[in-house]
């Protein structure tokens, strides 16, 4: 089977998870009696207007209408108004989701960077002092609240020592370059910003390493694994026994093949953090979309909801697909059935 | 290969080593920062002398059309954006002072208003504000029936009773006679706050009269007259407002507002003591005790337009027994929630209309007296206490904690109080349907009037607190009509101590205390007044005073 066809299908079982997706959202976030309405207007508004503003919004039709309504909508492209922000709830995703593409890289860049090396020495290192070091450190990495290690940072290099910036993604002064990506590192080379753009990547550090730090964590764990059982196999002894160096062993030999499992695992990583993380978008004030998404899930604001659910089911999806079509790349022995 | 991994075991000592030190170094340069600041008595100031920077959570903020605001940041803006008709000058809350309208009169039949228009008064692009713009401004408000419209429409329900009777005259026409300061406080919101019918009309589409436009530009220059104009908005990101040089007041002392998102109150907290913000808006009551201590940073604080009660639906037994209502009002320990759960963030207060405003009652009879709780209810019949549930907005800070405290009080007398957590758009959706059994809920006025707050807790029949806890009580529904209507300030005030008192006695209320409104403020920033409300919180008057320290 070739790999088109494989997309293919992939791609149609997708819109079978994604239609599986909606109906789920739409029947949970239905059958809890709540009136988001009224919440948002608060305990003053007279019934009259709540109910008013209801009907406008459709609210007062059998669920069953609803769900037919949403999915007429979405197949134009629509989906559906966000009651808090009163815009479309397309639109509220856009205006964010740049702000979490730009997190969600550094993290995991920033996690890579980390996470692989150490993984390698680990298991190079096996049962030494620095293999329980990183062990150590990969379990914290995993298990440190990102809530604590993000207000620590900030203490430390923000408040105390200066040499970060605080929070946002630009210093307080500064006016963002002119909207083309919505990626301020890209918008301020366009706009030829130097400055621009070496004040963002400042800004993305601390947020980009908290975020990173819990990804970094796995990655070392997951690379050691796989390291440790591409050394025992037949290939790698008789590759020492031909004599190579061992440099070229570790490189050729082994890490190529031990990469595989790392690998796959990254790609789901990359789609969990562009999910958004409202705790570091919290306590760094970025604008992404964990924090909206969290917002309307509280306020069960229903059209909102079904959005970034769908949206964030999309890009998990997707990260998905990628993943697999990368797998088949690194590994020929796969085959697609 | 050894070797070489050995030398990274050296390497990564070394970095130890180093992180330790700088820590160690880090608390030195802490210890002489403390030094030099409590030597001078003046700081450098940190941040641009022109700019008036606040960090704040502004991810609520909804829309700037003024018709439709609903939501206390959108408020916030709007208010620096548009003048009113009428205003407050803080902290009185009981007199209205002229803005737009210069001056006013009720004609004989009690119900026609003459407002007469300031002349003089320009929007921010050069066009004049006359009649023609505060009649087309009160009239979209009633034709846009949104969110925040009841605010005008409980006075005036049909647009043709607004009138030009000529170029800086406006004549209202309301549906029944009030109270002149209820009616006059509302128009203080800004909710009618004045906006150019050219601008707006240009961006009109589909009948929307430009609301939708005005939702991310109204305050944007030429939409209103107000002190600052709306320069950029990035949702979730910042709010920057520059000064209105030809405002007709005079320019405003500050050059540039620039409002940063921060929604954790710890970072805007480190924000403020780090000095890149003059302003720290959404401090917990914990913290603000914390910064308090330190120098350079003053706390404001004033008395907030609201309650924060536990509702009791009557229709629920026992709870229909007045005397019962009774005991758990003298069950709870009034104090130990604000002095320990709140830290002082709130005044004692047991009537249902805040401090401040006409009527205020400082009564507060009720404290914790657990030997009259459980008498009132063993003459009650239940000698062995009951069960209750009582919901509570879930993950709200800082009710659950009050939620905790109630449950413990009420198990001294008996009572076991089930606590039930539930979102907040799911609670009101229950409690709109008379669906709780105890409630732990606040009430917050949007104008300072009495009237709002004493039809909400004792009239049932408008569908609002009184009606959603089943306490149908004609008399103190009467009263609270009567007192809506009365045009002498003296004998209403008299009707609502009556109305206080009342509720106090027999209503299915437990008012717990008046929340306090914070800011932490770094003190090279004068004149900033706190405002009880955001449609009053103005910062026209705020400029930086300070002195560049030696360095």
């Amino acid at each position: 089977m070739n790999i088109a066809a494989y997309i293919i299908r992939r791609i149609i079982f997708m819109l079978f998870v994604l239609l599986g997706v909606l109906i789920i959202t739409f029947i949970v976030s239905h059958v809890i009696p709540a009136d988001p309405i009224g919440a948002i207007l608060g305990p003053q508004a007279p019934p009259e207007l709540i109910e008013k503003i209801n009907r406008e919004w459709g609210f007062d039709k059998p669920l069953y209408v609803q769900f037919i309504l949403y999915v007429k909508n979405l197949m134009h492209g629509n989906l559906g108004k966000c009651i808090r922000t009163n815009n479309p709830v397309l639109k509220d995703i856009i205006i964010r989701y740049p702000a979490t593409i730009e997190l969600a890289t550094t993290a995991l860049i920033f996690s890579l960077i980390i996470g692989i090396p150490s993984g390698i020495i680990s298991a190079l290192k096996r049962n030494k002092l620095i293999d329980h070091f990183i062990r150590i450190f990969s379990i914290s990495g995993l298990s440190m609240p990102v809530f604590w290690l993000g207000l620590m940072l900030l203490y430390v290099f923000y408040f105390r020592l200066g040499i970060l910036p605080g929070p946002g993604r630009l210093d307080l002064g500064l006016t963002p370059p002119p909207r083309v990506t919505g990626l301020y590192t890209i918008d301020s080379l366009i706009a030829g910003r130097l400055d621009l753009f070496i004040n963002t990547l400042r800004h993305l550090i601390m947020p980009g390493f908290v975020l990173g730090f819990g990804a970094a964590g796995s990655i070392a764990r997951l690379t050691r694994a796989s390291m440790l059982e591409v050394m025992r196999q037949e290939y790698v002894k008789a590759a020492r026994a031909k004599g190579l160096i061992e440099r070229v062993v570790i490189m050729r030999h082994i890490l190529r093949n031990a990469l595989i499992t790392p690998v796959t695992v990254i790609g789901l990583i990359y789609g969990g953090l562009l999910e958004g993380s409202v705790l570091t978008e919290t306590i760094f004030a970025w604008p992404g979309l964990g924090r909206y998404a969290t917002g309307v899930f509280l306020f069960l604001d229903f059209q909102a909801v079904m959005g970034v659910t769908l949206f964030i089911a999309i890009i998990y999806s997707f990260a998905n697909l990628i993943v697999d079509i990368i797998y088949a790349y690194i590994d020929p022995r796969i085959r697609y059935g | 290969m050894s070797a070489k991994f050995d030398a990274k075991m050296g390497a990564i000592v070394i970095l130890v080593v180093l992180w330790v030190a700088s820590l160690g170094y880090a608390y030195t340069l802490n210890v002489k920062i403390a030094k030099i600041k409590a030597a001078q008595p003046k700081y450098k100031l940190l941040t641009d002398p022109e700019t008036l920077t606040i960090a704040m959570d502004i991810s609520i903020i909804t829309t700037f059309d003024g018709a439709r605001a609903y939501e206390g940041t959108s408020i916030l803006i709007i208010n620096q954006c548009f003048d009113k008709l009428v205003d407050f000058i803080p902290p009185d809350y009981t007199t209205v002072i002229p803005e737009v309208a210069e001056s006013w009169e009720v004609l004989p039949d009690g119900v026609t208003w003459r407002f007469h228009i300031r002349k003089g008064i320009t929007f921010t692009n050069g066009d004049p504000l006359d009649a023609e713009a505060v009649a087309y401004t009160l009239k979209r408000v009633i034709i846009l029936k949104q969110e925040a419209s009841w605010l005008l429409t409980q006075f005036v329900s049909d647009p043709e009773n607004i009138k030009v009777i000529d170029d800086y005259t406006v004549e209202v026409k309301l549906d029944r006679p009030v109270a002149p300061s209820f009616f006059l406080s509302t128009l203080a919101c800004t909710t009618t706050a004045i906006v150019n019918p050219k601008v707006v009309e240009a961006h009109a589409k589909e009948g929307d009269m430009g609301s939708d436009w005005m939702t991310t530009n109204g305050g944007t220059i030429g939409t209103g007259s107000g002190p600052f104009i709306l320069e950029e908005y990035v949702p979730e990101d910042r709010v920057v407002l520059v000064a209105n040089e030809n405002y007709w007041r005079g320019p405003p002392k500050i050059k540039k507002i620039i409002i940063k998102h921060v929604p954790e109150p710890e970072t805007q907290r480190l924000m403020l003591e780090a000095g890149e913000v003059d302003i720290a808006w959404d401090l917990y009551a914990e913290q603000l005790k914390e910064v308090a201590k330190e120098p350079g940073i003053r706390v404001y604080k004033t008395n907030s337009w609201g309650v924060t009660y536990i509702g009791m639906n009557t229709g629920v037994e026992p709870l229909g027994d007045n005397r019962v209502r009774k005991a758990i009002k003298y069950a709870i320990d009034y104090d130990g929630i604000i002095n320990e759960i709140l830290a002082g963030a709130a005044v004692k207060a047991q009537t249902v209309i805040p401090y401040g405003f006409l009527g205020f009652n400082p009564s507060t009879p009720y404290y914790k007296n657990v030997e009259k709780a459980k008498a009132l209810l063993a003459e009650a019949g239940y000698p062995n206490g009951f069960s209750i549930e009582m919901a509570v907005p879930a993950g709200a800070y800082p009710a659950l904690d009050i939620a905790a405290k109630i449950k413990s009080d009420l198990a001294e007398i008996g009572i076991d109080v089930k606590i039930v957590q539930i979102t907040s758009s799911e609670m009101y959706e229950r409690y709109r349907a008379q669906g709780l059994q105890m409630v732990l809920a606040g009430w917050g006025s949007d104008y300072p009037d009495p009237d709002c707050n004493a039809k909400a807790f004792g009239d049932y029949r408008i569908h609002q607190l009184a009606w959603r806890n089943k306490w149908y009580d004609d008399y103190v529904a009467d009263l609270c009509e009567r007192a809506e209507k009365e045009p002498d300030p003296s004998v209403r005030e008299s009707l609502y101590l009556e109305i206080t008192n009342y509720i106090l006695e027999n209503g299915p209320y437990a008012v717990l205390y008046q929340p306090l409104v914070q800011r932490a403020v770094r003190t090279w920033v004068e004149g900033f007044i706190v405002s009880p409300s955001s449609y009053t919180q103005s910062f026209y008057e705020v400029y930086k005073e300070y002195v560049v320290a030696p360095s």
